[in-house]
């Protein structure tokens, strides 16, 4: 036995150091900021379970197995010592009725569970294992079942044997059990050492299977995120060719977290479930597969997946890094893609048109264009490249200068100094272009000594928010539908509210990226009566625009279709988005699919209802 | 082989022309620069030709300071040296030409020398061959296809019904058009590289205009008024209609 | 006081520099035959005309050997030029959207007539041949046709119905293939559409592409971006549909329908079937 143990250590040992190196030599990343809000995510993520609750059936068949094994660490270790020595018991815990009584309600828990995970798998089969290793998974199953049973075999041949530390009425499983048990001295020999070997199986079976989870999940969801969550880490240009990192081709350039996402992977298909392009397209299956190419530009970068998954994997960071070294190093990109680039790095804007166009739009609306050497506004109003060149996404920046004229609000726009922001640019993977563009624009930004900027764009927000401070760009940055809720609560502005049914859509990068979520929807209630789609908040279903797909074309149904289908089932006349991206895509699907739905910005909304 | 392309930095204009008060030069205060596409496909054609023969690209301009940004970009396509002749002013054809083959008869002999069939923004269509004349080589405009080896090109230069074959003997200048190739997107890499990659600047001084500008005009006729047919398909009426006034339909 | 041009038979271009000619002076006009090789056209067309000013039409062809000739002669030459006022020009830069007005330093003036910047003259003409040596002077060897499959050439189409950004993609040009192929006409795109891969460069309308000049150009989805129209100027009537009413082309247009080119192209494909029964 003890050989055993040893061999089992040596193999576990030798392949976990494997991991590590890995890890060690990994790429760096910045991932020790916000302690607290880590700590708080072990706690109510980890612990709590709280996104494996997201959907409720299999998070309490996990959290049955996940708290059930937290309890039985103990006995792990009374098997593992106990196998080499039948007498020792664990130090005053072996003796306690309670905690014995606790293992076996666990037992039970773990039991209940397998159950339920069996159930899950073999009679619900939902569509999410597609591409899953499901052989690997029943193995584990299997394998997590004989744990606990020969535990419990072990424990009731104990009490059989008379061998039980513990009073032996507390246990009451395995008093019960223990009845049964034929030549307890030898079964309680047998069953210890059965626990221990499968124990050890499991041991050396974990770092190379998908269960390896269990030691890196914990690890996974303390150094994800805890803000800024639209924020993409910045590359170095400025250094030594041999230290220079663009982009993700091999393994030896991930970062560590984007190791240990790799290592925590479970297969459980969450993000596949809720990945827009997935659900859409013909793709090849997110998890066991690697990353085929395809997948890397049909991503939309919604976030929906890194919402979803329960291990805290965030899937837009490997994905944008495989873009970075496609765009960047091997100029390998969906060509009709190119011309955007080129238009945001030669002219300054994703559209190729003049920046000097910039402020038509505002021509006739007697709005300031705050030029060089002026006094700055108290609020600049970040127009954006959407609202500047496109019909459809002006309206609703025309409504938001009415709205904020009327209010009285002091404000100004850049006209043509405002270039993009360069969000395409870096979602499609070419970080190069995008910090050219942030640092030009974060100059004219404090040249012009702005401090309050108001963005009807979600990724402009996200950009200037959240992505500038890295670029020495430090602005208070709201979305219009914020400002405009403050100004219809402190009276400034008076909505009337009409009978309309109006369905408001979350975009990605204003509701999951930026947490904006309540402002719009006070806009919408104030003016009608609101509905919800069944994917809302945080779970919204994106437009399609996203990942810079507003200059790609589409595979599949397109994704925007998806979304006006599900718009129209809530039978709302209006469709209400506060993004211009969202407004175009989600009218030509409206247009394309034929829907009678009245796609309009939250702004334009609010000046129709004071105008009645 | 020894290529060199020449270049021009020209601003990209956007849907109207506005000019500078003096009427002399276009407003190009928000504008974005770059070379016009057709020299672009010539960088790109040699970058080609020297990757696989060997050689080197050598890109040569005649501007502004700014321009070294062009010559930069053309590095990064994978040009190799570059020469920055540098004047504030603007030059006529003719000058322009006597300016660049100084610069090449200093660089020494080269085996093709490639120019934008037209600059975009003077649009003289002569600058190449007044160079090809001042350095006695034979000269071939609007090439849409390049096969040049072993001493000899093989050129097919595009006609209204097809295209017309030339074949004559490097060295050799040769005006080219959007189309010859598809330039590629340079790699970051090769846009860092660029930055270090050599260029000789000198400034030179413009002799007298022989084809003195004198001023700028917009055209009239930019701002017409159309006639609305309609709004969506409701239009299509109208439209016919119009079309069998004008005799198409 | 005569002025010599070169002149192409059956060309409208040459026909309109014949009246560009005209208010020049006595008009002798030169004709070539024999094999193209524009140095030795150039020369023979130097020697033809003697101390006169040479003019030329504003097609490739045109301001080639108009170029040779200066080259030849180490005068100025002022390209495609829409007036002439004794010493004084006013040529075309950034084809056609901009106009430079230029003095001429030289004892006489070499000039290219813009592309439909003058009415085509009908005077009957006694054009001479020259037939001059071109044997080792850079010649055509080879003509190549085009592989068209019939279908019309872009730069003689009669209608082009051109699409840009607005299509979307390449299948959205089949509405508009359909239309052009009901009005033998062809289909042209804007440099964006040939960036994106949709449709190859020999669609291309515009200042580096083909310069098309057709009864009815009809521009669908397309900004009007100066470097298109550019292209299109030779067109004798414009029809622009965008859904933005802003739109520049709408500026460079003669008719207008505001609306989604992916709902009017197969309208008016519609309406012309009804029609024409």
């Amino acid at each position: 036995m003890a050989a055993a143990l040893a061999v089992a250590g040596v193999l576990f040992a030798k392949r976990a150091l494997f991991l590590w190196r890995l890890v060690r030599k990994a790429k760096p990343t910045e991932r020790f900021d916000d302690i607290p809000g880590r700590v708080e995510n072990e706690v109510t993520i980890v612990l709590g379970q709280k996104k494996l609750f997201q959907r409720l059936l299999p998070g309490v068949m996990h959290a049955l197995i996940f708290w059930g094994f937290i309890v039985l660490l103990p006995t792990i270790v009374m098997a593992l010592v106990g196998a080499v020595n039948r007498d020792w018991s664990f130090p005053w815990l072996g003796a306690q009725g309670w905690f014995m009584a606790l293992v076996d309600v666990f037992i039970l828990s773990v039991l209940t569970g397998i159950v339920m995970a069996v159930w899950i798998r073999k009679v619900v089969r939902p569509r999410r294992f597609d591409g899953s290793h499901l052989g690997e998974a029943d193995l584990i199953l299997a394998l997590i079942a004989l744990v606990v049973l020969t535990l419990l075999g072990w424990h009731a041949s104990r009490i059989a044997a008379g061998m039980n530390e513990w009073p032996a009425g507390a246990s009451f499983l395995s008093n019960w059990v223990s009845g049964a048990i034929p030549f307890p001295r030898v079964s309680e020999r047998f069953f210890n050492w059965a626990h221990v070997l499968v124990i050890l199986t499991f041991l050396v079976y974990l770092p190379y299977s998908k269960h390896l989870h269990i030691a890196t999940a914990a690890i996974n969801v303390f150094f994800s995120r805890t803000r800024n969550r639209g924020r993409l880490e910045p590359l170095r240009f400025d250094v030594p060719d041999d230290e220079m990192r663009l982009g993700v081709n091999t393994i030896e350039q991930l970062t560590w977290k984007e190791m240990v996402d790799s290592f925590s992977c479970t297969e459980c298909g969450r993000c596949q479930d809720v990945c827009p392009a997935y659900n859409t397209g013909e793709l090849q299956p997110i998890v066991g597969n690697g990353v085929p190419e395809e997948m890397v530009w049909d991503c939309v970068t919604c976030g929906a997946c890194v919402h979803e998954c329960p291990v805290s994997i965030e899937h837009i960071d490997h994905i944008v890094d495989l873009r970075r070294d496609l765009v960047m190093m091997q100029s390998s990109f969906p060509q009709e893609a190119e011309s955007m680039l080129r238009d945001v790095e030669r002219i300054g804007n994703p559209w190729g048109k003049p920046q000097g166009d910039r402020a038509s739009w505002a021509e006739d609306l007697g709005v300031r264009v705050l030029e060089e050497g002026e006094e700055p506004p108290e609020i600049l109003y970040w127009v954006g490249c959407a609202a500047a060149y496109d019909e459809r996404a002006r309206v609703a920046a025309e409504s938001t200068v009415k709205l904020l004229q009327k209010a009285g609000v002091d404000f100004a726009i850049l006209g043509a100094r405002e270039s993009c922001t360069g969000d395409p640019a870096r979602r499609m993977g070419n970080e190069y272009v995008f910090q050219a563009y942030a640092e030009q624009n974060v100059a004219t930004l404090n040249d012009a000594r702005v401090t309050k900027i108001v963005a009807s764009c979600p990724h402009c927000l996200n950009s200037l928010g959240k992505e500038y401070p890295d670029f020495g760009g430090q602005y208070e940055v709201m979305h219009h539908t914020q400002l405009l809720a403050e100004l219809v609560r402190d009276g400034m502005l008076s909505p009337a509210r009409g009978e309309s049914e109006i369905t408001y859509h979350d975009s990605c990068y204003l509701a999951r990226h930026n947490d904006v979520r309540d402002e719009p929807r006070e806009l919408v209630a104030a003016v009608g009566k609101p509905v919800e789609m069944p994917r809302n908040g945080k779970r919204t279903f994106c437009c399609g625009a996203g990942g810079a797909h507003m200059w790609m074309e589409e595979r599949g149904t397109p994704i925007n279709e998806e979304r006006v289908r599900e718009a129209s089932e809530t039978g709302a006349e209006t469709l209400a988005v506060a993004c211009p991206f969202c407004t175009v895509m989600l009218d030509d699907g409206v247009r394309s699919m034929g829907k009678q739905l009245r796609v309009v910005d939250v702004s334009t909304l609010l000046v129709e209802s004071m105008e009645d | 082989m020894k290529v060199l392309v020449a270049v021009k930095r020209v601003p990209i204009t956007g849907g109207k022309m506005v000019l500078t008060d003096d009427g002399q030069a276009i407003q190009t205060r928000h504008l974005g620069f770059t070379i016009s596409p057709h020299e672009e496909c010539g960088v790109e054609e040699a970058v080609r030709i020297v990757e696989a023969q060997g050689g080197e690209v050598v890109v040569l301009t005649l501007g502004p300071p700014e321009a070294e940004d062009q010559i930069r970009e053309c590095m990064a396509l994978g040009a190799d040296r570059g020469i920055h002749l540098v004047t504030g002013e603007e030059w006529d054809a003719q000058a322009t030409a006597s300016a660049l083959v100084e610069a090449i008869d200093a660089e020494g002999p080269f085996d093709l020398i490639l120019f934008g069939n037209e600059s975009a923004d003077a649009s003289g269509f002569q600058v190449g061959i007044r160079v090809a004349y001042a350095l006695g080589l034979p000269v071939v405009t609007g090439v849409k296809a390049i096969a040049a080896a072993d001493g000899r090109a093989r050129l097919e230069q595009e006609v209204p019904g097809g295209r017309d074959v030339y074949e004559v003997p490097l060295p050799a200048l040769v005006t080219v058009k959007e189309g010859l190739n598809l330039p590629r997107y340079p790699s970051v890499p090769a846009k860092l590289r660029a930055k270090n990659k050599p260029v000789d600047s000198k400034p030179v001084t413009r002799p007298e205009s022989k084809l003195e500008k004198l001023r700028l005009v917009v055209p009239e006729g930019q701002g017409k008024q159309a006639e609305i047919l309609g709004n969506g398909p409701g239009a299509a009426p109208a439209v016919v209609e119009v079309m069998q006034k004008l005799g198409v339909a | 006081m005569s002025v010599a041009l070169f002149f192409e038979a059956n060309d409208e271009l040459s026909a309109q520099a014949l009246t560009l000619a005209q208010s020049l002076g006595e008009v002798r006009a030169f004709s070539f035959e024999g094999p193209y090789a524009p140095a030795a056209w150039a020369s023979a067309l130097i020697d033809a005309a003697g101390d006169d000013d040479i003019v030329g039409p504003g097609s490739e062809r045109g301001n080639e050997v108009l170029a040779h000739v200066a080259a030849q002669l180490d005068l100025p030459f002022a390209a495609n030029v829409t007036d002439v006022r004794g010493d004084e020009v006013t040529r075309q830069r950034w084809g056609g959207t901009l106009l430079e007005e230029a003095r001429i330093h030289a004892p006489r003036k070499l000039l290219t007539a813009a592309p439909f910047a003058f009415a085509p003259s009908d005077s009957l003409l006694q054009a001479e041949t020259l037939r001059p040596d071109v044997s080792g002077a850079v010649q055509v060897t080879e003509h190549i046709a085009p592989d068209t499959g019939g279908k019309v050439s872009l730069a003689d189409a009669k209608v082009v119905v051109s699409g840009g950004r607005g299509v979307g993609s390449s299948e959205g040009f089949a509405i508009l293939e359909e239309l052009a192929a009901l009005l033998d006409g062809a289909v042209g795109c804007s440099r964006v559409v040939t960036s994106a891969g949709w449709r190859p460069h020999t669609d291309q309308v515009g200042q580096t592409g083909t310069k098309v000049s057709p009864d009815l150009y009809i521009a669908c989805g397309i900004s009007g971006a100066t470097q298109h129209i550019a292209g299109c100027k030779g067109a004798k009537k414009v029809l622009a549909i965008n859904a933005d009413p802003e739109a520049t082309i709408f500026a460079h247009a003669d008719y207008a329908v505001v609306g989604d080119l992916h709902e009017v192209v197969p309208a008016i494909t519609a309406e012309l079937k009804k029609v024409k029964g």
